[in-house]
């Protein structure tokens, strides 16, 4: 089997336990979308206000409950399963890169059950929205890694869904300006490409770091 | 082997006076009168935590390199100073913001880029604290602590890249320092005293790291060592 091979059948594995158990998307994402309903609860209710900090808001959620997803789908391997896919023969980088395949996709689907939440919530200026077919993936693919990252760095830890978020959230917060900026842009009629780049940068090195540190965290497990 | 030493404190004491004397002398600037005397703590603070972090970052690539214990006790040890003065310059700077800025904290680049720095670094030292095998933890420190030093750089251009309140690099960029030459002496003397304080502190937590790691290969006592048997000698089982 190629590594190619390997790494989509990694990848359909996590997608399926998710379809299985819909523990991301049945439950994270709603309770992200309990964390847009009560934001106004606690600034006011003034349309105007948050019609401003609406986009930003949701960004917030995006990275902080998105986290969440990542780690959760680390929970479920342990050191048996892991030595099982070392033995048949997979290398540390494809699995690990399958299941940061998967969880970018399960972000994506994650961001793109919450827009509609913060539409109807925050009703945000439509302008510059076109760009967030841009953004969504590139920020899903961003944390995918970092979270991944995060879940291979903390396997096996008590408290490994407080600890990963701590290491890598500081680290995501170009994604936090991209994302929040590059729409901004477009609006007002600049080019949004500086603040896309930023991303597909964060996106980039923390492929790079999956890369070489792959092996290394392999030992770990 | 004391913990800190006999000759070190005495030269980072003496360093320190030397560097007291030579901010108070200095002559005060023109606008900010003496409040900018402040910049003689606040600016070696913050280049010593960019030390700090550069020997982890260091000490980290060599431990994944060699697997040598003593780089990740260099490695944790300077992390663990890296975040004290880090936490340091980021309250100097805020005691020195608010009466120049008018407020202890601003959304400038800098600041905010340094205190995310200083969250990575708390990061780093919870991923050591919270894994107990030390193979395990020295080798997951290694690579996030490599990771984290992305974070480094973009602190100390951040001046550069965007718009900021904070003043851009005066020593540390090309050409002449772009301040008084009798400021940049004080600075330096104090930037000797404080790296004299640096290295003292990690010395001290190496050793301390070291004196950890022989007394976990040390065969402990166990818990029931402090039960004695109770004596039967001369006792009827009937009593």
């Amino acid at each position: 089997m190629t590594a190619w091979r390997q790494l989509v059948e990694i990848a359909r594995k996590d997608l399926r336990l998710e379809a299985r158990s819909g523990e991301a998307l049945l439950v994270t994402t709603p309770f992200g979308a309990v964390a847009l309903l009560f934001v106004p609860l606690a600034v006011g209710t003034d349309t105007p206000l948050l019609r401003g900090i609406g986009p930003g808001l949701y960004w917030v959620v995006v990275l902080l409950f998105g986290l969440l997803v990542t780690l959760r789908t680390s929970a479920v391997d342990t050191p048996p399963q892991i030595a099982l896919l070392r033995l048949c023969g997979v290398h540390s980088v494809v699995r690990l890169a399958g299941r940061a395949a998967a969880s970018a996709l399960l972000l994506l689907a994650f961001e793109l059950l919450l827009v509609p939440v913060a539409v109807a919530l925050y009703d945000p200026a439509p302008h510059g929205w076109p760009w967030l077919l841009v953004v969504l993936p590139l920020v899903a693919a961003g944390l995918g890694l970092l979270g991944t990252l995060a879940g291979a760095l903390a396997q096996g830890l008590d408290g490994r869904t407080t600890l990963g978020p701590v290491l890598v959230l500081p680290l995501a917060v170009p994604l936090l300006l991209g994302a929040t900026q590059a729409p901004a842009a477009a609006a007002l009629g600049h080019a949004p490409w500086p603040w896309l780049l930023l991303m597909l940068t964060v996106d980039l090195i923390a492929a790079l770091a999956l890369l070489l540190g792959a092996p290394h965290l392999e030992e770990v497990a | 082997m004391t913990l800190f030493g006999r000759r070190l404190p005495i030269i980072a004491a003496v360093l320190l006076a030397v560097g007291l004397v030579a901010g108070l002398v200095a002559p005060p600037d023109r606008i900010q009168g003496n409040l900018q005397r402040l910049m003689y703590v606040h600016v070696p603070a913050a280049w010593l935590a960019f030390l700090g972090f550069a020997i982890t970052f260091g000490a980290s690539l060599a431990w994944l390199w060699r697997r040598k214990p003593r780089y990740d006790r260099l490695a944790a040890s300077a992390a663990e100073v890296g975040v004290f003065f880090t936490g340091l310059a980021i309250v100097l700077g805020s005691v020195w913001g608010k009466p120049v800025w008018g407020v202890w904290w601003t959304w400038d680049p800098r600041l905010v880029t340094t205190a995310l720095m200083f969250f990575v670094y708390l990061g780093y030292l919870a991923l050591r604290r919270a894994t107990l095998d030390p193979l395990v933890r020295a080798r997951r420190a290694a690579v996030f602590g490599v990771l984290a030093f992305v974070q480094v750089p973009i602190v100390h251009m951040s001046v550069l890249w965007w718009r900021s309140l904070h003043q851009p690099p005066t020593v540390l960029k090309p050409g002449d320092p772009t301040i008084d030459h009798s400021m940049l002496a004080a600075l330096l003397v104090n930037v000797l005293a404080f790296t004299a304080v640096f290295a003292l502190f990690v010395r001290a937590r190496v050793r301390l790291a070291v004196a950890q790691d022989e007394e976990d290969t040390l065969p402990g006592p166990l818990a029931g060592d402090v039960v004695t048997a109770p004596r039967l000698e001369g006792v009827s089982r009937d009593e």
